[in-house]
């Protein structure tokens, strides 16, 4: 009988991993280029307070709407620990489209080519923008969208800032999901 | 003689005409686009009058939405058993510039309405709890109102049809 409860118990928490399977709690290092072939990995920037994984895009009318709003928060938070690494998983937009598109819009932090959407598959990204917010062990801290609408005058929740103020307040994030909707990833098929 | 063949000609003539007027899309049809709410969206669902439900989430800026919806409106124009329903999470203030245009030139054969929720995570937490926001995204009910699939991505004519089915059996 006892034998049966642990397997119960077993198959129960088999069935609760498998529910939150599709959320990435913890990423591995992986190495990238960014727009200039200049290779970028993750545990380069294991010092920082927090990493911010911003999934972008050049030619999605939701991603360009935050153009602004990403420049801004790089701004706001480089100078505070914080890291901003842009990824462009989009089979479509080229490397020197990517390059062309960070230089109109001001986007100052590095912007890395995901060839094959392998990196976006290992967070399981799907949309753009979507944000990742990650501690030095690469554990997601938040993850979801930069606030809760893509016209900056609706704006009610800063999320990504609130995300990032509590982790330099010292705090444990309070919101660590949100969604919204953006433009599907490319993704080769 | 002469009499006979002349009918026939304006006969040909105004026949081929009426194919014409017939083939042009209905681009004068007043295509109104209402703003849906959580409730709005609860009644849709909920009273089914014994038809299945295909619930469609799309946009304009949406590249994969463009691209699946002459599948949708092909559909729609041959089930005449199945309700067919957009939301378009466009701007409410994109109707006249963007949805209407859209919907005109796909000579849309459903009705859509515009996002009208409080926020987009009201919207898709309604929808499904385990959809993340990515566009396009497919609901189909059954006659009662109960979810039956939740697609993500683009679909083929056939898939969607697979999964109408389904619905239909239920």
């Amino acid at each position: 009988m006892k034998k049966l409860n642990k397997l119960f118990v077993f198959a129960v928490l088999f069935a609760a991993s498998l529910l939150y399977a599709s959320d990435v709690s913890k990423v591995e290092n992986f190495k990238l280029k960014d727009y200039n072939g200049k290779e970028h990995q993750l545990s380069d920037f294991k010092d920082s307070k927090a990493i911010v994984i911003i999934f972008v895009a050049t030619q999605c009318p939701v991603s360009n709407d935050y153009n602004s709003r990403m420049a801004e928060l790089y701004n706001d938070y480089k100078d505070k620990g914080i890291t901003f690494v842009g990824i462009n998983s989009n089979k479509q937009e080229s490397v020197d489209e990517i390059k062309q598109h960070a230089k109109d819009n001001n986007l100052q932090f590095p912007i890395l080519k995901d060839d094959k959407n392998v990196i976006a598959d290992k967070f399981a990204a799907s949309v753009t923008p979507e944000v990742y917010v990650l501690n030095s062990n690469f554990e997601v801290l938040y993850h979801g969208r930069i606030d809760d609408s893509r016209k900056e005058s609706d704006v009610k929740t800063k999320d990504l800032r609130k995300a990032l103020d509590e982790i330099l307040g010292g705090k444990t994030v309070s919101n660590t999901k949100t969604k919204a909707f953006g433009c599907t990833i490319k993704r080769v098929s | 003689m002469k009499k006979l063949f002349l009918a026939i000609f304006s006969f040909l003539i105004l026949s081929q005409s009426f194919v014409l007027a017939d083939e042009k899309p209905k681009q004068n049809d007043k295509i109104v686009v209402e703003t849906i709410t959580k409730d709005k969206l609860a009644k849709i669902i909920k009273e089914r009058k014994g038809k299945p439900l295909f619930l469609n989430l799309w946009a304009t800026w949406c590249v994969p939405c463009r691209e699946e919806f002459p599948a949708i409106n092909k559909l729609a124009e041959e089930l005449k058993d199945v309700e067919f329903v957009g939301i378009s999470v466009d701007f409410p203030e994109e109707v006249d510039s963007k949805i209407i245009p859209f919907l005109k030139l796909q000579n849309a054969k459903f009705i859509s309405y515009v996002n009208g929720f409080e926020g987009d995570e009201e919207l898709i937490n309604t929808l499904d709890k385990d959809w993340n926001g990515a566009l396009p995204a497919t609901f189909i009910y059954d006659k009662n109102g109960k979810k039956v699939s939740f697609l993500e991505g683009k679909k083929s004519y056939d898939e969607f049809k697979k999964e109408i089915e389904k619905a239909k059996k239920k």
